[in-house]
């Protein structure tokens, strides 16, 4: 869950307060209820002491009850400090004996990352515990393991390295499916590890994947900015190691971005003393503080807490002749805002604080996609604006993001950041990607369909949508697929997403009698008119397995491929389904993705460029097959992948049903090979019959 | 390991237990585990003095057994198993030089011959008798109910139907009516029926060195195959003084010297002590590490100590605990049995977890996702334990596990 941010204290540099906000994040508890940590680890350190106490023969049959209880002591909060703290007594009692733990000098780093994800928690409790023993010995407090300091420096940072996805913390399909109660605990570990070993070793590794991520442009980047926060710790200690020199210019792009990102910021002087810097500068200097602040925002997606002040600054104070400088807007951009001046101004003093800062980048985008001169976008952001929201919605963004800004400054500014980012939307840990598909569609398609539905949420905590002519109201149904309201999403995803999901959810109820997808019907009710009628599917429901999968690739290559299709390109972003593969290629679930564009990259090859509501779309399934997220193409939050790896991932689509003037033929081979990419993975047991 | 003294006795271990062995190796006893072949690896890589032995066997190499353990110069044979009982006996019999030894174990291993022999000494038993068949399981079932005039169509009062010589509730079924009859197999003829007492049912633990109670431990059922705890509540322990009588009654009925005995008693609404059976060996249900974790003695090197020949009565005294007020809390567990006819996985029901009185469990992982139907009280599929001071809280607890799934 997304946990409150405290109120920002204004007298300290902004990274201190990210600084605050983390130990904050650490340490808090969940519950009203009296700490169960101190009854749990009495009890621990019992079972420790029968463990120490028993001879070596019996030592195996004291070990069993040692790992249950690690294990309930490593859920609480601050319980993994206490196991942290007994990692040498554990090893001395013998918790590792007769196990492949035992000599810890042969374990393998590599193999770490897969134990961790193990489905018996008992083994993952013990590979914690011996990552828990390598950082005792790095830190100089576990003597008599058998190890070298260097050696478990070693370990520990080739084992950080190597789960590195599960440090940023942008979950995957796969990760999210194979979630377990322990995952938070394991993620959790190895912050510690990280936080104890350093990011030295691999920063290098470390400041790449911070800016695979922020190149899509996510909406939510909290835990991004968590991690450039330890990349500056580790770059602020003595005696940085080679990794550091080498990664140096991008991590101070992204230190520089969050914390100094211009010319009167560039020490982290805190807010307050940035505002008295501003009131004495001259009109060069606040100039040149406009384009530096634009700059670092285009250059790395994230916007510094600074910047919301700046512009702030210059509203108040009558310098708004600075603004387009200091949103980085390009003729397009400019136009837009100077058609609706007023408007843009009351959206940055609603919707503008440090704290909601990134708001900054979703207006300059908004205002470059050219959305406002749709006749209906200036009005629903005038009803946005002027909109009292219920208390169940107030409380719902109040439990989710805390109480330093208003819920309603909160809505407009992610209203804001998905407008300007449609492709930005992540699902977070819930099995929405449906909802959060739909989010992005109309954000990027639909933009006032969205504002309505917003709004009918904020009034009157329902929304209706009509299925086959009847009116499905979201506040008499039951729940969909979450659970809970989703808490680690964007505010306008916390908002929508349990009304979407239970629309969702009853029109899946409603055809489930019909023997045939479900989506075949919802994808075109749910989302819009202008989602293919037409529905191709791979798999025969009943069986599960492939059904007629050739004719279903080639109505694919006529449907969407440009060479095949009459050069006709996607004119609506369009719902599809995936069959989501782990990196070994296994079938992990099936999973909601738009179509946006087909379309050939600089190289001259066909892709399909497409938004994954995943958190990250970078994710290798298997086989050679490695969604690309830059570099290829893309723009904004697209994935993509050559046509024909995207087909064989493919196994739902949907046609508009125009005949295609002149159809080029296709090769048999081509059919062959997508054919054969499918069943090595996905498809392996679903060969028909 | 704790050195070990040569002056004290040299015992033999018949069966294999961890926890036992763990004992030993922290005692100052010298020792040899006697188990089956399997064992043999994990005993030579622990430097465990190990005999390997094939118990299911016949008898008639307990001679060869009892020779090869006097030369090594055993001092006595102690059985962990129900399985070994006879076997500790026979060896214990050429070990003493008590041929005696012998027919006494015979009597623990045979649950009819047990309750004759208690009957003969004037312990109050139950109606019983053995069957051969099923037409005898019937024919009791008749007469137990028309003995308590029960007419036609009135609703049974069970009976107990018991396999001679098997451990605890392996075997054990309850007959309500000729149907349950119907479901018992032909293999597992003969066996004992009880008549079934309305009271309360529970165990009792006893040390006994010289004829004399060592130590009484009273385990209190919750119910019955599935939950005990220890010390036992103060309304079932109110009775302790009659218990005492009662066990000492069976010391001199069954003519014991020394070992250990869990026999199991009725007591009724009037406060009348029926007895139920008694075992010469630990119980099952790990009462030992329940009692471990009540009283903080270890019961293993107890047994030891009630088995050695050469063990003093001040050290008997200085080892056991005053009962009920030496103990630290109340220490219980439950035995789970799935609930649902097809699992997957073991999930420990949070509110089981997150109970304070929780400490750990030994559940295994299932094997099978079908699980078979239970017909008779069997195999548990392992033991979750909980600790705390107030009894009635720890028995409720207990029970109130019995409706949760740890298989789901």
């Amino acid at each position: 869950m997304h946990l409150p941010h405290p109120r920002l204290q204004f007298q300290k540099s902004v990274a201190t307060t990210w600084l605050t906000l983390l130990g904050y994040l650490t340490t808090m508890t969940m519950t009203s209820d009296p700490d169960p940590l101190p009854a749990l680890t009495r009890s621990f350190d019992r079972m420790l002491g029968q463990l120490a106490d028993a001879s070596a023969a019996g030592k195996l049959s004291y070990q069993g009850r040692v790992l249950d209880a690690a294990k309930r002591v490593m859920k609480q909060p601050g319980g993994l400090a206490e196991l942290e703290a007994r990692a040498a007594r554990l090893d001395e009692a013998g918790i590792f004996a007769g196990t492949d733990w035992a000599m810890p000098a042969g374990l393998v780093p590599g193999m770490v990352g897969n134990t961790l994800k193990s489905s018996d928690s008992r083994t993952v409790v013990l590979e914690c515990l011996s990552l828990l023993r390598f950082l005792a010995v790095q830190k100089g407090e576990h003597p008599t393991s058998g190890l070298l300091h260097e050696t478990a420096d070693h370990f520990l940072t080739q084992v950080l390295a190597l789960n590195l996805d599960r440090i940023i913390g942008a979950g995957t399909e796969a990760a999210r499916v194979q979630a377990s109660e322990l995952t938070p605990a394991v993620d959790a570990l190895l912050r510690r590890l990280l936080e104890a070993v350093g990011t030295d070793g691999i920063l290098t590794q470390l400041v790449d994947e911070v800016w695979r991520i922020l190149r899509q442009r996510p909406l939510q980047v909290d835990h991004v900015k968590t991690m450039i926060l330890q990349i500056a710790i580790a770059m602020g200690r003595e005696g940085s190691g080679l990794g550091v020199r080498d990664a140096r210019t991008g991590a101070d792009r992204l230190i520089s971005a969050l914390f100094g990102p211009s010319e009167l910021c560039r020490e982290d002087p805190g807010l307050d003393a940035y505002r008295a810097r501003l009131e004495a500068s001259d009109s060069g200097a606040l100039q040149a503080e406009a384009t530096g602040m634009a700059r670092a925002m285009h250059d790395t997606g994230l916007v510094s807490d600074y910047h919301a002040a700046f512009l702030r600054f210059i509203l108040d104070g009558g310098q708004s002749h600075l603004l387009p400088d200091a949103l980085g807007l390009s003729s397009t951009g400019l136009d837009a805002l100077r058609c609706y001046q007023p408007l843009v101004h009351r959206l940055i003093e609603v919707a503008v604080h440090p704290g909601t800062a990134q708001a900054v980048l979703g207006l300059s985008l908004m205002l470059e996609r050219g959305i406002m001169y749709s006749p209906p976008i200036a009005p629903s952001l005038w009803r946005l604006l002027g909109a009292s929201m219920s208390p169940d919605c107030e409380a719902a963004l109040t439990t989710a993001f805390g109480e330093g800004v208003s819920p309603h400054q909160r809505l407009v500014a992610g209203m804001i950041c998905l407008l300007g980012l449609p492709l930005g939307v992540g699902q977070g840990n819930n099995p929405t990607c449906q909802s959060a598909r739909a989010l992005s569609i109309w954000a990027l398609n639909d933009p006032d369909y969205l504002f309505w539905l917003l709004a009918q949420v904020i009034a009157n905590d329902h929304i209706i949508m009509y299925f086959e002519g009847d009116a499905l109201d979201s506040a008499l149904l039951p729940a969909g697929l979450a659970q809970n309201t989703p808490l680690d999403a964007d505010p306008v995803s916390v908002l929508l997403v349990p009304h979407l999901d239970r629309i969702y959810a009853e029109m899946g109820r409603r055809v489930a009698g019909r023997l045939e997808d479900p989506h075949r019907w919802i994808n075109p009710e749910l989302h819009g008119w202008w989602v293919g009628r037409e529905f191709h599917i791979a798999v025969d429901i009943a069986t599960g397995k492939l059904h007629d999968y050739d004719r279903f690739l080639r109505d694919f290559h006529l449907a969407y491929h440009p060479l095949h299709n009459g050069n006709e390109p996607v004119v609506h972003p369009q719902p599809a389904g995936i069959a989501v593969t782990d990196s070994n290629g296994v079938f992990v679930g099936w999973h909601a993705i738009t179509i946006v564009r087909v379309a050939l990259d600089q190289s001259g090859e066909m892709r399909v460029y497409f938004f994954n509501p995943n958190n990250d779309s970078g994710q290798d399934w298997g086989l050679g097959i490695v969604v690309s997220t830059h570099g290829n193409g893309e723009r904004l939050g697209e994935g993509s992948l050559p046509f024909a790896q995207f087909a064989s991932r493919l196994y739902i689509f949907h046609d508009d049903g125009l005949r295609t003037p002149l159809a080029v033929p296709l090769e048999d081979a081509k059919i062959d090979a997508i054919r054969d990419m499918a069943i090595q993975s996905w498809a392996r047991d679903r060969v028909g019959v | 390991m704790t050195s070990k003294d040569p002056n004290k006795g040299h015992v033999a271990i018949l069966g294999w237990s961890l926890r036992c062995i763990d004992a030993l190796e922290k005692f100052d006893r010298r020792y040899l585990i006697v188990a089956p072949k399997w064992a043999e690896d994990y005993a030579q890589q622990h430097d465990i003095p190990f005999l390997s032995w094939d118990f299911e066997r016949l008898n008639d190499r307990s001679f060869e057994l009892a020779s090869t353990l006097k030369e090594m110069g055993v001092d006595v044979a102690i059985p962990l198993f129900e399985e070994t009982v006879e076997w500790a006996g026979a060896v214990n019999a050429v070990l003493m030089d008590n041929p005696r030894l012998l027919g006494q174990s015979m009597l623990f291993r045979d649950k009819s011959l047990m309750k004759r022999r208690a009957q003969l000494g004037g312990i109050r038993v139950g109606i019983f008798e053995e069957a051969m068949d099923q037409s005898d399981v019937i024919r009791f079932l008749k007469r137990v109910n028309q003995t308590l005039l029960k007419l036609d169509g009135d609703p049974n009062d069970p009976i107990h139907f018991k396999a001679f010589d098997k451990a605890g509730c392996l075997g054990h079924r309850v007959i309500r009516s000729p149907d349950d009859v119907m479901a018992i197999a032909d293999e597992e003829f003969p066996a004992l029926l009880e008549s079934h007492l309305d009271g309360w049912e529970f165990a009792v633990e006893a040390w006994i060195k010289d004829r004399k109670i060592q130590f009484l431990n009273i385990s209190e059922y919750v119910t019955l195959g599935y939950s005990v705890f220890v010390p036992a509540t103060p309304e079932l322990e109110k009775y302790r003084a009659k218990i005492t009588e009662q066990i000492e009654k069976l010391i001199e009925v069954f003519d014991i010297d020394f070992g250990f005995i869990h026999p199991e008693y009725f007591v009724t609404n009037d406060g009348t002590m029926y007895f139920g059976e008694v075992a010469y060996r630990p119980p099952g249900f790990n009462a030992f590490e329940l009692m471990e974790r009540a009283y903080g003695f270890n019961a293993y090197q107890g047994l030891v100590l009630a088995f050695d020949p050469k063990a003093t009565q001040e050290e008997l005294d200085a080892f056991f605990p005053t009962p009920v007020t030496g103990a630290k809390g109340h220490a219980g567990c439950f035995g789970v049995y799935p609930r649902r006819r097809v699992v997957s996985e073991l999930q420990l029901p949070e509110e089981t977890e997150n109970d304070p009185y929780f400490e750990f469990h030994e559940l295994a992982p299932p094997m099978e996702t079908k699980v078979t139907k239970r017909t008779a009280f069997g195999t548990h599929w392992g033991l979750v334990y909980f600790f705390g001071e107030d009894p009635h809280r720890l028995r409720d607890l207990l029970k109130a596990q019995e409706e949760l799934d740890f298989y789901v």
